[in-house]
């Protein structure tokens, strides 16, 4: 699954420990979300859309 | 949820171990001086203590963890469990067809055995997801270096308590030292190469 919550991060100018923090997950966690390799679970998901006050859909996409 | 921290926990487990090391090299060795049912059963039990102290630690990590720690904790914990049971069936069929001689404590070994396990399954399954080492690599103390110096430690205890320990437990603590010793080496080998991986993931 794709996202764009590397981008949106970048924009707020929180280092992936602030966000980890933010979220009360681990710096990993956030890194392995940014890179796709882990997707998150869906209350995981529904607190990074409201971290960043957008909807779920907008930050991931399930692609293919 | 109070996160548990890496450091926290393996402050503690340092400490568990410790404790476990004592109690082998000073108070173990008084089984064989030590008469009375009761008080050698405390003493034959005594090591367990900080081994219980341990599985409590690592309870509290797995319930601390995030999802993604959570996942990886309970995917090596399982591979672990899986491994050992594998092990224990063959090499109690082999026992019972007398095809191999097992003394009774072999059972020691299993929970380092899974505890080995647990800590290289969950290394590789980290790498899936990236997260190949911890923040504790920005440690001063590397955990590295803690595992060969706690190497260095067991096998020098082992030397200076050499007339107190039987033949077949000084040779059991130098086995030790030599497990701690290698998982000291894979260590570095992991911080090495993660470094390598990592290097400007931060920001």
């Amino acid at each position: 699954m794709k996202n764009t919550v590397r981008e949106l991060r970048g924009e707020h100018g929180w280092s992936q420990a602030e966000m980890a923090e933010r979220l009360d997950v681990s710096r990993q966690t956030v890194n392995a979300i940014e890179t796709g390799k882990y997707d998150p679970s869906l209350p995981l998901a529904f607190k990074i859309a409201a971290l960043f006050g957008r909807p779920i859909e907008s930050i991931f996409d399930p692609g293919e | 949820m109070p996160r548990f921290s890496e450091k926290a926990y393996r402050r503690r487990v340092w400490q568990a171990m410790t404790a476990y090391v004592g109690c082998m090299l000073l108070l173990w060795p008084q089984l064989h001086v030590v008469s009375g049912p009761v008080l050698k059963v405390a003493l034959a039990l005594l090591p367990v203590v900080p081994m219980l102290y341990l599985i409590s630690l690592m309870w509290r990590r797995v319930r601390h963890s995030d999802e993604l720690q959570q996942r990886t904790h309970l995917v090596a914990l399982g591979v672990a469990t899986m491994v050992v049971s594998a092990l224990s069936l063959g090499a109690g069929f082999l026992a019972a067809a007398q095809v191999l001689v097992l003394r009774g404590d072999i059972l020691i070994w299993v929970f380092p055995v899974i505890l080995v396990c647990y800590d290289l399954t969950r290394w590789w399954v980290g790498r899936r997801y990236g997260v190949m080492g911890t923040c504790e690599e920005a440690s001063r103390f590397p955990v590295y270096l803690r595992l060969l110096l706690a190497a260095a430690a067991i096998a020098l205890g082992a030397l200076a308590f050499r007339h107190q320990l039987g033949e077949h437990q000084f040779d059991a603590f130098l086995g030790v030292a030599c497990v701690v010793a290698a998982a000291g080496v894979l260590a570095a080998l992991v911080r090495w190469r993660s470094r390598q991986h990592h290097d400007g993931d931060a920001l």
